[in-house]
């Protein structure tokens, strides 16, 4: 039975989704379904396609999450599904010690379209992996275990990941974790001037923080970073999982600023939307640790050849369409709607900011996040919360998203605050 | 609209649910939170203090710094309390207001996921 | 792959291929594995062999340790991940979807006792980075035992399990809280065991540290400390799992059921990344109260479970946990007569199915088999923990000319290191 086969009828619709919910509750998360279902975001995604996913009930949604910035090619995108089919006729993983081929290629063109003289890539699977490789390779590199990092960062889960993500909730119940994390204010270089000691190996952070409430850094204080880091010789690791590949209007972030960093973390659209993969690039002379430790970072899933061949398709696919570049345009466009609410809705919307299509919205409190997702879910677009602060609003819908599609949105944007704006009068009444 | 007494009440029963679960006893001791509840159709507050999950004082009135506070009519506080209504639900749709950070909103909700699993 | 190529061209490939792995991943490992006689271009994959670019075959008994139990490029997964491309792409991973749910069920189905939650992940590290999370989260305790040799990944929270101090030792300070103790003993489990223990994590059979089996009585034993302590027990079956060892899972053996289980490799049938932790119902309560603290992008993705249900389909319905352990024991008289012909190398075999390892007399010698069965058209390496152990860890739909295959090899390259000498310990 297909998911997205048109002649399902409703009642098989209904048996997939009970059985769903059903194996969901028993084997995965029960809880998780309840909040899905509280939320009104327990959709169960049948067909996708270019900004769009529809719920297996047929119901069509903007997907303005993309699970934070994995689709930026589109959802399920056709010729980077036709090229992973045709890699399938000849390719598996390959062998984790071998030299794939494939990986090479790869790294290659990692080493032409990232900034400055960031040459060589070590492959894993997710970001957070890829994170600490970043952290190991710098304190490999620099003999020196200190990591100074971002109030209100994310940079994943895993071990060396965790301690450098900036909010205790995710922390504190799996305590103690790998020490040696310092945690300053974002965007303050005086911070970091403190901050730094002689143990110091790295500085990492996002250029633009995703989670922590797309915060973009400003273009001055990443310079000045640069100009730190430099100067005491210390890394500069920027961590642009959420920000790559054309996300911002660039086909990275850092281009913005012109600043290079020593390590670049890339993952989520690397491998367009279809299969696992990350990355670390770094410098020629970060690489000399790895000649004296060549199989000191081993994994069996990370930089497959079905996976590069995937990005070598998604890279072309960016460059092909220039995607930054319709970023750059559709974020426009958004921004210019997204400011005619603020002034439209003084009282619920503080503030929208960031850049390309990375883009959010500031309510007052808290509670108004999770109620504008509930609310645009039911005018067809499905948004979330920044994981860190909920009081804003994510729009990261994919880079081949249309004008009408963000007008769509804008519109959903209208009708939900409106809607919001119609409680909290109803609220201020009683 | 409900009365302070009821919503009283309601609130020991509540109270007792809780604390005499020891499922939800075990799974909240890590939970050590004051929560004020305020009904805004009547001047009555009320303020619970839990103690690693252990609901160990309810007072009339605001006491102490509140962790949480919750904010709606009396009558959805007394459904509540009652187990009469997901409250998750009335969050969303903006009929309770709580300030606090968001995972204390979704433990909220654990309680009363674990003593009323069926609402 | 591309019969039509001439030699000249693939040798120009395979140039091409070394120069920018050099250039752009890592030049001393392509030199390292130049030197082992591994420099392998894996282009044709089928089965239990790999074919080099260049065109020679080559029985493959690494398979990213235990990563392609159904075979290479298996023509029933490759159909089912094909399948699933075309409806679906990697999901969102917060969302509730079908493949995520009906994974979830045939793992609770397939795994032992009343496993029953599953919390997925990509890789194995974050399997098992997060089971060990989850013992902390649970138990409200903090340490964690794990065994010397022992490997369980290079996450965070996995790397400090490690039993080898080189993986660790450049990176400066680990994770807090972790205990050490010899493999099979239990005394010493017990001795290690305090008021602060959150769990034991362990492998059935110790992969990276040397092919190491644990005894039916040592597991036993563990999960009657674990339970009388209120410890969780953990098993590291990323090796060991899905017919590997001859049944599905390593523990089925002893029937010992874990409190936590990983699962990551041949899960993902050698074509795409997928792990899983698969816990019991009751710690289920520390990830309701935690919604939302252990997230993973890429992990249970649509794709990935599509993936993962047709490999578990393809093992249960080939029953390649008794075929692992019949070409098992095929391989085994093949090492009785072995130990007997080349005493001065050979010292002993350790094996549970097609989990095997054979001890030499010393660790050069491993590197040096590495390079002559290179030459005799096997793919083998030695244990990343003890050097001294070679691993073979075939396919499993390897068949019986495989297996006598890969025997001759042995036999072949242990004739020609005789005939080379220096095989004395130093």
């Amino acid at each position: 039975m297909s998911i997205i086969d048109d002649i399902l009828s409703k009642t098989d619709m209904d048996e997939i989704r009970k059985e769903t919910e059903e194996n969901y509750r028993q084997y995965v998360n029960p809880f998780a379904l309840r909040m899905f279902k509280n939320a009104s975001l327990d959709i169960i995604e049948g067909k996708r396609e270019g900004a769009s996913v529809w719920d297996i009930s047929g119901q069509k949604y903007i997907d303005c999450v993309t699970g934070a910035g994995i689709f930026n090619v589109g959802r399920h995108n056709k010729e980077i599904v036709e090229g992973l089919k045709k890699a399938l006729d000849t390719y598996d993983m390959g062998g984790w010690i071998s030299i794939v081929r494939e990986r090479g290629i790869l790294a290659k063109k990692l080493a032409e379209i990232t900034p400055g003289d960031l040459k060589y890539s070590l492959f894993c699977c997710g970001g957070g992996e890829a994170i600490e490789v970043a952290v190991k390779l710098a304190r490999g590199h620099t003999d020196k275990t200190e990591i100074i990092c971002m109030e209100n960062g994310y940079h994943g889960v895993t071990g060396f990941a965790l301690p450098a993500t900036g909010r205790d909730v995710y922390k504190q119940p799996f305590a103690p974790l790998t020490p040696g994390y310092r945690h300053v204010r974002y965007n303050d270089i005086g911070a970091v001037e403190e901050a730094i000691t002689e143990e110091t190996a790295a500085v990492l952070l996002e250029p633009i923080q995703g989670e922590g409430g797309i915060i973009p850094a400003d273009d001055a204080y990443l310079r000045q970073l640069r100009e730190l880091c430099t100067k005491n010789e210390i890394l500069l690791v920027f961590d642009e999982v959420q920000t790559g590949f054309g996300r911002t209007g660039k086909m990275f972030c850092a281009e913005h600023s012109g600043v290079n960093p020593d390590i670049m973390v890339l993952a989520k659209s690397l491998s367009g939307g279809l299969y696992p993969l990350s990355c670390a690039v770094f410098t020629e002379e970060i690489a000399e640790f790895l000649m004296t430790h060549p199989f000191i970072i081993i994994n069996s899933f990370g930089g497959t050849s079905l996976a590069c061949l995937v990005a070598l398709a998604t890279i072309e696919y960016i460059e092909n369409n220039d995607l930054p570049g319709h970023a750059t345009r559709m974020g426009g466009r958004f921004m210019a709607g997204l400011s005619a609410l603020k002034g439209k809705y003084p009282k619920l919307v503080l503030d929208v900011r960031g850049r390309g299509l990375m883009l959010g919205m500031e309510f007052p409190e808290d509670s108004i996040g999770p109620r504008m997702a509930y609310q645009l879910k039911q005018n067809g677009v499905i948004s979330i919360y920044t994981f860190n602060n909920p009081r804003i609003i994510r729009i990261m819908p994919t880079l081949v998203i249309t004008e009408q599609e963000v007008d769509f949105v804008l519109e959903a944007f209208d009708r939900s605050l409106a809607e919001i704006s119609k409680q909290e009068e109803k609220n201020a009444a009683r | 609209m409900a009365t302070g007494d009821e919503i009283w009440e309601a609130l020991a029963d509540f109270t007792e649910q809780c604390n005499n679960n020891k499922r939800l006893r075990k799974m909240q001791r890590d939970w050590t939170k004051i929560l004020h509840f305020k009904a805004i159709d009547m001047d009555d507050s009320f303020t619970m203090k839990v103690v690693e999950g252990e609901i160990v004082k309810n007072d009339k009135g605001t006491v102490g710094t509140p962790d949480i506070i919750v904010e709606t009519d009396s009558e959805t506080m007394c459904d509540m309390f009652w187990g009469d209504i997901n409250p998750t639900q009335k969050y969303l749709r903006g009929e309770i207001k709580v300030k606090g950070t968001q995972e204390d909103v979704m433990r909220i909700d654990v309680i009363t996921a674990v003593i009323w699993p069926e609402v | 792959m591309a019969a039509q190529l001439t030699k000249g061209q693939r040798d120009e490939i395979k140039k091409q291929a070394l120069d920018d792995f050099s250039r752009y991943v890592n030049p001393q490992k392509a030199r390292v594995l130049k030197n082992a006689g591994l420099d392998i271009i894996e282009g044709k994959r089928e089965g239990a062999a790999v074919w080099d670019i260049t065109g020679k075959k080559y029985i493959d008994c690494i398979t990213s340790a235990g990563s392609f139990n159904v075979g290479r490029r298996n023509p029933e997964i490759i159909d089912a991940l094909k399948k699933a491309l075309d409806e679906y792409d990697l999901g969102v991973f917060l969302l509730c979807s079908k493949p995520k749910a009906d994974l979830a069920k045939r793992l609770a189905e397939i795994t032992p006792g009343d496993l029953q939650y599953v919390m997925y992940g990509s890789g194995g590290g974050e399997a098992n980075d997060f089971a060990i999370k989850l013992a902390r989260g649970y138990t409200m305790k903090n340490d964690v035992i794990s065994t010397l040799k022992a490997y369980h990944g290079h996450t965070g929270f996995s790397l400090a399990a490690i039993g080898r101090d080189e993986y660790r030792k450049p990176f400066g300070s680990m994770v807090p809280g972790y205990k050490h103790v010899p493999y099979n003993n239990l005394a010493a489990m017990e001795e290690a065991v305090t008021e602060d223990t959150a769990a034991i994590i362990i492998e059935l059979v110790q992969g990276e540290g040397g092919i190491h089996l644990a005894t039916d009585d040592y597991v036993k034993g563990l999960r009657k400390l674990c339970d009388d302590h209120e410890v969780l027990l953990i098993f590291d079956e990323i090796q060991t799992g899905f017919g590997r060892t001859g049944k599905m899972f390593c523990c089925d053996y002893s029937g010992v059921v874990p409190d936590i289980l990983t699962i990551a490799k041949s899960l993902g049938g050698a074509l795409y990344p997928i792990s899983a932790t698969v816990y019991r119902e009751e710690l289920g309560d520390f990830v309701m109260t935690h919604a939302f603290t252990h997230l993973s992008t890429f992990g249970g993705s649509d794709i990935g479970c599509m993936v993962g249900l047709a490999v578990i389909d393809f093992i249960v319905k080939n029953k390649l946990p008794e075929h692992a352990a019949k070409m098992g024991e095929r391989f085994q008289k093949g090492f009785d007569e072995l130990l007997t012909r080349y005493p001065e190398l050979l010292m002993e075999v350790r094996r549970k199915g097609l989990m095997m390892g054979l001890q030499y007399t010393n660790d050069s010698i491993g590197p040096r088999m590495s390079y002559q069965l290179a030459q005799n058209g096997v793919m083998a390496i030695y244990t990343g923990n003890e050097p001294s152990v070679m691993r073979l860890m075939p396919s499993l739909v390897i068949q019986e000319d495989e297996v006598d295959f890969v025997v001759d090899a042995l036999d072949k390259s242990m004739s020609e290191i005789m005939k080379q000498g220096g095989i004395e310990k130093y």
